[in-house]
């Protein structure tokens, strides 16, 4: 019985905090700390999707390059199936009908890096 | 912050939720009211006051990215305890400042000057051999049992039952010598 009195009192006396009188200061430290560790990494989140964003734009326009080149190789066949297919779907005028320039590649691209940077700041906050 | 209440009327628990969605305040509060006790505890383990205070820093960054696991069971102070204790026993080992199965084997050391004059717990941990006073801080301060000691610390669990069994008993003289002459069965219940 008296060891575990004294058991239970050890225990008691192992919870009570010692008096620090820098208390205060080691709570500011390690705010500090947290703080900091926050913002890299805010910003290698940042990093990460703007690099993400980066990668993304080159493959739209890799992907694009790649199309132009394979349409190029089949020529006149792709041009025919294409055709053909528009004919087939009705919307062979529409297609024709759209700026499908660099500008719209570049206007997609931006979109994409803007959802991507809004993505990421959500799951930030 | 919850319902507009300050972080400093806040329960652990619901500081700990805040913490875990975010919160850095919440956590600030929760540093704020357990700082010294971890402090408190790696100094009692043997870290010399600039290494505790590393140590302890460390296992707050450790417990704000792992506050989600904390449910309310047990204290928090308890939790971010056991956390430093491992840090520091990590660190220990690293160091390997001493060994302790050699010292297991030597039976005299430090109950040499006990004295039956009321102490505080600090001051009588000072009379305990380093590893003594390592494995009873282990299992009375960070809440280990004694098999986790062990593990914790690579150490035979004999090894560690035989440090704390002679660590009580030295502080059983010093903290309470009206039951010391009594009491030669201690580490034997409880922590195991």
């Amino acid at each position: 019985m008296a060891d575990l009195d004294f058991e239970m009192k050890l225990d008691r006396m192992f919870n009570e905090p010692p008096a620090m009188p820098d208390a205060d200061a080691f709570t500011k430290l390690v705010e500090m700390r947290l703080d900091r560790g926050w913002s890299l990494r805010q910003i290698a989140l940042g990093a990460a999707g703007l690099i993400a964003g980066l990668v993304g734009v080159g493959q739209i326009l890799g992907s694009r390059m790649v199309l132009e080149t394979a349409a190029a190789a089949t020529g006149r066949r792709a041009e025919a199936l294409g055709d053909s297919l528009g004919n087939l779907l009705n919307v062979g005028e529409a297609a024709a009908a759209l700026p499908y320039g660099g500008q719209v590649i570049w206007m997609g691209a931006a979109l994409g890096v803007m959802a991507l940077a809004f993505a990421v700041t959500r799951a930030v906050e | 912050m919850a319902g507009g209440r300050t972080p400093a009327s806040l329960h652990d628990v619901e500081l700990a939720a805040l913490a875990a969605a975010g919160d850095r305040p919440a956590f600030g509060e929760l540093v704020r009211r357990h700082g010294s006790a971890v402090r408190g505890l790696l100094r009692r383990m043997g870290a010399e006051a600039s290494v505790a205070d590393d140590i302890a820093q460390d296992a707050f960054l450790a417990a704000f990215e792992r506050v989600a696991e904390y449910r309310g069971e047990g204290t928090f102070s308890a939790w971010v305890r056991r956390i430093a204790a491992r840090l520091y026993v990590r660190r220990w080992k690293k160091e390997a400042r001493f060994d302790l199965e050699a010292e297991a084997a030597d039976e005299g050391h430090g109950g040499e000057s006990l004295a039956a004059t009321r102490i505080d717990l600090d001051e009588a941990l000072k009379t305990l051999s380093p590893s003594e006073r390592l494995c009873v801080s282990l299992c009375y301060g960070a809440g280990l049992s004694h098999v986790e000691a062990a593990d914790a610390l690579n150490t035979p669990l004999g090894t560690v039952k035989s440090h704390v069994k002679r660590g009580l008993d030295k502080l059983r003289l010093r903290l309470a010598p009206e039951t010391g002459a009594e009491g030669e069965s201690a580490g034997s219940m409880g922590h195991g």
